[in-house]
């Protein structure tokens, strides 16, 4: 084993380019996107139409503008209409006196919390008004105001694990997708190595010495392994103690990589034995793997897909379940008990997976 | 030594190797000639025990190898037709990567690694990426990998294929020298005639699959001992003087070839006369005749009717 794992190392000192750049690449993707996603506010237009349009725009931009990580801009009627309709924006808002009207094109989940959010102050107001009958609704709101400020009881609101509900970390998500996902690439091209030895002869000549089969596959294996594991471990690194991201409990992380590599690595098996030549495999994997995050929902806020065929194909790769673990543990300080579910069916993927990959290259002829 | 009985295999229903039976005696040098796709490479995957064969037995000193591999690998180094070598690696990278997995012991591998770059003559560049190489010159990494463990009998599957010259009868000297100095049983395959001629003691003549001749040179050269092969040079050449010469008494074959005719006859006939008379008729001037002392290429024209390399 020990020969075969050598080797391939001494190619990769030899070469080292390509694990440097998917170490990078992860590490830049994740600051880029993740930190975009922390600092970004959305945008939505709101306008009026009629003689006391100004008047109702500067009333609802007010009460709208309450709002966290909104930010309602009154802007031209008929330029709002028109991002919407260029796809500038995924959504305006046409205010009434008591009324509204959402102008969009989109069903995105995001429009959605939009519209229920706007919802909520219409509806707050509407109830301010109807309370208020012959007094001034703005008096009425102060007394209201002073009232919540000092209120009867207050409920509060706790998780499961009995601590406050803390709104999810999209950047951490991303972090966490993008380090998963490099690795993928790494661990399929060093898994691959063993079509490349069967082509090239090698892996006959390996057949005809004194090593066993046993270690020839885990030569490749095991190498595949550390170096994927190397690589996630390099960029978890950076970011929990360079970049002063808090990942949680680095040393369960660092589990919940070790098993996802092992699960990534069986995976990338089973396509070696599916496919023939290292090209083939290459072509392929390049092609399906950069799709795995997109089904997954790696890129979006969690709920955003909710088909359930999409969901069952993002179930059969470890990705989803990988970052499911390390949000659990990173945002919710989950314990080994509620990773449980994830880590058992990364490990499921990676024996089954495993079993048929070996069961295929060996059925193989030549 | 090493012998095959009645090796067959299949692949899809389409026999690859047809019932073969080859031996090799310590010590001797066997070439297995034949044209591309002859079955040539499927035997000696059986008989290096990389392939199981469809039906038959290869058996090493008597006891078979199908079910107990172990015993030919030790002492069986192959020499694969393509460049088994990690290119990113230099020759001694890889020559200390074959030995590693061979278990030759750590301290004598080095000594090993010095021997077998002297005897492929690539000492001075053990230090280079394999990339680098030419051909030829990965092709003798490629032969020194296959000896690290002293193997005793070697297999070499068309080991001087597309390479130069010069790298070729380097190649060739170093096999001799295998077999001759250090009395390395060889099994030589090639569709290289001049190759088999020049390093092999007896000849397998392999063809669809099966082996059509067999035994030393002289032997399957005693085919054509009742033949002689004389080889025409003509102004030109023309399908109507092939046809009158094939019409002759004693004459067996007729062959164009790129300055004339090749032609197989019964030994002692004359027919000089009649194909002076029968290329003036058609207006054809014989420029040169010459009687050849038939080699293994025309033994091989003689069994299957075509050349090695059609």
């Amino acid at each position: 084993m020990f020969p075969v794992f050598k080797a391939q190392l001494r190619k990769d000192i030899r070469k080292p380019l390509t694990v440097i750049l998917f170490i990078v690449a992860s590490i830049v993707a994740s600051l880029i996107f993740g930190g975009s996603t922390e600092q970004e506010e959305t945008t939505v237009a709101i306008f009026s139409s009629g003689s006391d349009a100004k008047e109702i725009e500067e009333k609802w931009e007010g009460l709208l503008n309450d709002i966290e990580s909104v930010n309602f801009v009154i802007t031209d009627e008929e330029k709002a209409r028109e991002d919407v309709v260029e796809g500038r924006r995924d959504v305006a808002i046409h205010v009434m006196e008591n009324d509204y009207r959402l102008v969009t094109s989109s069903h995105m989940p995001q429009v959605q919390m939009i519209e229920q959010q706007v919802h909520e102050v219409f509806t707050k107001e509407a109830q301010l008004t109807a309370a208020a009958g012959n007094q001034s609704t703005e008096q009425f709101r102060d007394e209201m105001e002073d009232y919540m400020n000092n209120p009867p009881f207050q409920v509060q609101t706790l998780s499961l694990q009995n601590e406050n509900l803390l709104k999810h970390d999209m950047g951490l998500q991303l972090l966490f997708g993008f380090t998963l996902f490099a690795a993928m690439f790494i661990i399929g091209f060093k898994v691959n190595g063993i079509t490349a030895d069967k082509v090239s002869g090698i892996w006959d000549r390996m057949i005809l010495s004194s090593v066993s089969k046993t270690s020839m596959y885990s030569g490749h294996l095991i190498y595949s392994f550390c170096i994927g594991f190397f690589q996630m471990f390099i960029v978890l690194l950076v970011f929990q103690y360079l970049i002063g991201y808090d990942l949680g409990n680095f040393s369960m992380i660092l589990s919940i990589a070790a098993v996802y590599t092992l699960s990534m690595v069986s995976l990338a098996m089973l396509l070696t034995g599916i496919l023939r030549t290292p090209e083939q495999f290459n072509m392929v994997f390049s092609s399906v793997i950069p799709m795995i995050p997109i089904v997954s929902g790696i890129y979006m806020p969690p709920g955003t897909i909710s088909n359930s065929i999409l969901l069952f194909i993002a179930d059969l790769f470890p990705l989803t379940h990988g970052v499911e673990a390390m949000i659990e543990v990173a945002l919710y300080d989950a314990s080994w008990n509620d990773i449980a579910l994830p880590i058992a069916l990364m490990l499921l993927i990676g024996v089954v997976c495993m079993g048929v990959g070996v069961n295929m290259v060996e059925r193989r002829k030549g | 030594m090493l012998e095959t009985i009645n090796l067959s295999k299949n692949f899809k229903g389409k026999k690859a190797v047809d019932e073969v039976d080859i031996y090799l005696d310590e010590g001797e040098s066997v070439g297995l000639l034949g044209p591309n796709g002859a079955g040539k490479s499927t035997t000696i995957s059986i008989i290096s025990s990389l392939l199981k064969p469809s039906s038959g037995d290869v058996k090493l000193d008597g006891k078979s190898i199908i079910k107990n591999p172990a015993e030919i690998r030790k002492i069986l180094g192959v020499v694969p037709q393509e460049i088994a070598l990690y290119e990113e690696l230099t020759a001694y990278e890889n020559l200390k990567f074959f030995g590693e997995i061979y278990k030759v012991k750590k301290n004598i591998l080095e000594e090993r690694i010095r021997d077998v770059l002297e005897i492929v003559g690539l000492k001075e560049r053990q230090k280079d990426l394999v990339k680098t190489f030419s051909g030829g010159m990965k092709r003798r990494v490629n032969i020194a990998a296959a000896l690290l463990h002293h193997p005793k009998i070697l297999i070499l599957d068309e080991p001087t294929v597309g390479i130069d010259p010069q790298s070729r009868n380097h190649i060739l000297e170093t096999v001799r020298k295998l077999n001759e100095e250090q009395e390395t049983t060889i099994l030589y395959t090639s569709h290289y005639m001049e190759e088999v001629e020049q390093l092999c003691n007896r000849v397998y003549i392999m063809d669809h699959g099966k082996v059509i001749a067999s035994g030393s040179k002289s032997e399957l050269l005693s085919i054509l001992s009742s033949e002689d092969t004389i080889q025409v040079q003509l102004s030109e050449t023309s399908d109507q003087l092939i046809e009158k010469i094939k019409s002759f008494d004693h004459v067996r074959q007729v062959d164009e070839t790129d300055e004339g005719i090749r032609i197989i006859s019964k030994k002692g006939s004359n027919i000089l006369s009649g194909l002076v008379l029968a290329a003036e008729k058609e207006g054809i001037q014989v420029t040169h005749y010459q009687m050849e002392t038939p080699s293994l290429e025309d033994v091989f024209l003689h069994l299957t009717g075509k050349t090695l390399r059609d």
